[in-house]
């Protein structure tokens, strides 16, 4: 049971973190950022390139793969998303979506679909834990969940703490009032993405190091967007229950029920919330009236 | 003066008679998520026959290759295979099982061979073989999980084992290890239900749970690579003590180096180039600077373009489909080391009259990769 209670948290941060980048787009754009799976892949792209590039430095070679990624959603909002503001939304989501294919057909151009594995470049192992209880999980297993516990905890600290915080809450709760204040909406949108990227480069780069480097891990960014659904897309709050519920339920179905539900099940709980409170555990009603 | 030149043009363009030429129309998973295994194939045959037209062609016509990718889908495998029998005298699928219905219903519509060099051998290529199905690739079905668990009773040496499966959710790979299951409890081994895994699981270790709880002393893998590993991985970080043998793709040299775990075995029916033969260097010269996947990714579709080109040596010149499907049956092809024999096709079985499978693992004396005993024949009948 310990070992199951293990891999759900495991699971559930590595959901969080790339479901923080469907809130934080959503919340101040109103941009359901359909790419956000495959800027994981990026952001493990990126890391695999800088330890191609300097072998031996992990440090160095995860922090600037993180950034790059951060920068990298910076200028997707700046090329891609500013030029379609006035247009409708589903517009702006089609090109989440081109987005998306265009960086897997990219990485699968310079890279090819081999898979890749980071780690040794960097120098690092992977050596198992054992956790009080008995229940076993991997060095970097660990750096996951301890990852999405410091991203959530800063970024509950910049939105309630920081003065930029406080104008991307207020653009997100009150847009009309935010701008007649004269808040920095293009500053604010560009760093929701560019945090975005940053939560999915930290996914992609950790599970690149703990499981593997390919052009298709994007389609993880599936069920974690069950996970943001689940939890309320305007709720970062949310993220964490609705990622422990959607990881609970994927790891019992294996453990006790049959292995072939854990694919599905996230999407069997996006359905059951969907008829039970289509808003989200903790998003707002009339955010989904918007969407 | 211009209506001289005029003329000498239109004789120049007309003098210039049509290419004679072996036309084969290959359809690979070039991209996609199942490329990794597909597209060396592709590759190794773009560079091998550069060499073959380089050095004059076959009967002293050259090989023309149209390639087309499928991503491993059948839609456009269905478009593909229209596309490429047109004109072709034979089509090449280097994909996906769900690539094979159109091909098949192409090659039988159309009356032309089909060769599969890359995917799973389909059972219209073993005895009583269909006239126009052939296959080169190494692996199997059934006869790998034959081969597989007569390895595991071997190892085991007469004690009682108990084997898990790791299948993955691909019909495929469900139906050889249901099969493999099956099998090993009619060989007297104790064998523990198969467990599915979906290819794009975050995490491996449920799976890995439920085969270590269910007390497996061995585990058979037959899938793609990454969930094959994957299960693996996840089994000896949650600290299983047994033994996990799987089929070895391409990355099988690569990935024992990686993971350096002497409890992990991969089967295969290609020899593995650390183990340095003629051939491999050959390859790994021809290949350099040509392809994007390093020479060791070559085997598989290295063996198929030779069969290819055996096959269009014995049919001569010209070459209609009826006549390089009759010269396929009779072909009987030299690996030279890639395989453990040679590759031998007759009027009614379109594999091979014998496979061949060897095991590799890591050896931490040596510390490399060494083959676990030589290799074993299976006679297909």
């Amino acid at each position: 049971m310990t070992q199951v209670l293990a891999t759900t948290v495991v699971v559930a941060s590595l959901y969080a973190l790339l479901a923080a980048g469907y809130v934080l787009v959503y919340r101040a754009t109103r941009v359901l950022n359909l790419a956000q799976g495959d800027m994981m892949t990026l952001g493990g792209y990126c890391l695999f390139l800088l330890a191609t590039a300097a072998p031996g430095s992990p440090a160095l070679s995860i922090a600037t793969a993180a950034a790059l990624s951060a920068v990298a959603g910076f200028f997707i909002y700046r090329l891609l998303m500013r030029p379609m503001a006035g247009h409708p939304i589903f517009a702006a989501v089609l090109v989440t979506v081109t987005l998306g294919i265009l960086l897997r057909a990219a990485i699968v151009l310079v890279y090819t679909d081999r898979i890749r594995h980071p780690l040794p470049l960097l120098g690092l192992a992977n050596p198992p834990r054992r956790l009080p209880g008995g229940a076993v999980v991997s060095t970097f297993d660990l750096l996951t969940v301890g990852a999405a516990a410091v991203l959530f905890l800063a970024l509950f600290a910049f939105l309630r703490l920081s003065p930029l915080g406080i104008q991307m809450r207020a653009a997100g709760e009150k847009a009309l009032l935010a701008a007649q204040r004269g808040i920095n909406f293009q500053l604010l949108f560009a760093l929701s993405w560019a945090l975005a990227g940053f939560a999915g480069a930290l996914a992609g780069i950790l599970y690149a190091n703990n499981v593997r480097l390919d052009p298709s891990l994007g389609v993880l960014g599936l069920k974690a967007f069950a996970v943001a659904l689940v939890g309320g897309l305007d709720s970062l709050g949310g993220v964490i229950p609705g990622a422990l519920i959607v990881a609970a339920v994927e790891v019992l179905s294996v453990r006790y029920g049959d292995p072939l539900l854990a694919d599905v099940s996230p999407f069997l709980c996006l359905l059951a919330m969907l008829l039970v409170r289509p808003w989200g555990l903790f998003g707002t009603k009339e955010e989904l009236e918007r969407v | 003066m211009l209506k001289v030149s005029l003329t000498l043009v239109v004789l120049a363009a007309t003098a210039v008679p049509a290419a004679a030429q072996y036309r084969i129309g290959m359809s690979a998973a070039i991209t996609g998520p199942a490329s990794s295994t597909y597209a060396p194939t592709y590759e190794a045959y773009k560079v091998y026959f550069k060499r073959v037209n380089d050095a004059g062609g076959i009967n002293g016509q050259k090989v023309e290759i149209a390639y087309e990718d499928d991503r491993g889908e059948p839609q456009r495998a269905a478009a593909n295979a229209k596309k490429l029998s047109e004109g072709s005298i034979l089509m090449v699928n280097a994909s996906t099982s769900a690539t094979y219905k159109p091909f098949m219903t192409e090659s039988e519509t159309e009356k032309i061979p089909l060769l599969f060099g890359g995917g799973v051998c389909p059972r219209e290529a073993f005895p009583p073989a269909s006239p126009l199905i052939f296959c080169s690739t190494s692996f199997g079905s059934k006869w790998d999980s034959r081969f597989a668990l007569g390895f595991i009773k071997e190892q085991a040496g007469g004690k009682k084992v108990k084997v898990g499966f790791a299948a993955q959710d691909i019909p495929l790979s469900r139906i050889e290890l249901e099969f493999a299951e099956q099998l090993a409890k009619e060989m007297g081994l104790e064998a523990i239900p198969v467990v599915v895994v979906p290819g794009n699981t975050p995490d491996f270790t449920p799976f890995a749970q439920k085969l270590k709880d269910a007390g497996a002393d061995w585990v058979l893998s037959w899938a793609l690579w990454h969930v094959e590993v994957g299960v693996f991985e996840a089994l000896q970080r949650i600290g299983w003590q047994g033994s996990y043998l799987l089929y070895g793709h391409q990355q099988t040299q690569d990935e024992l180096t990686r993971l350096k775990a002497p409890t992990l075995h991969a089967f295969g029916g290609n020899t593995l180039f650390m183990e340095n033969l003629p051939i491999h260097a050959e390859i790994g010269n021809l290949v350099k600077g040509q392809t994007t996947h390093p020479a060791h990714y070559m085997a598989e579709g290295w063996v198929s373009a030779m069969v290819l080109e055996a096959a269009l040596k014995k049919c001569g010149w010209p070459c209609p489909r009826d006549k390089v499907a009759t010269a396929m049956a009779g072909v009987s092809v030299d690996t030279k080391g890639l395989r453990g024999g040679p590759i031998e096709w007759t009027a009614d079985n379109h594999y091979r009259k014998s496979t061949y499978y060897k095991v590799y693992r890591w050896d931490p004396a040596k510390n490399g990769i060494a083959p676990v005993g030589g290799w074993t024949r299976l006679e297909i009948k």
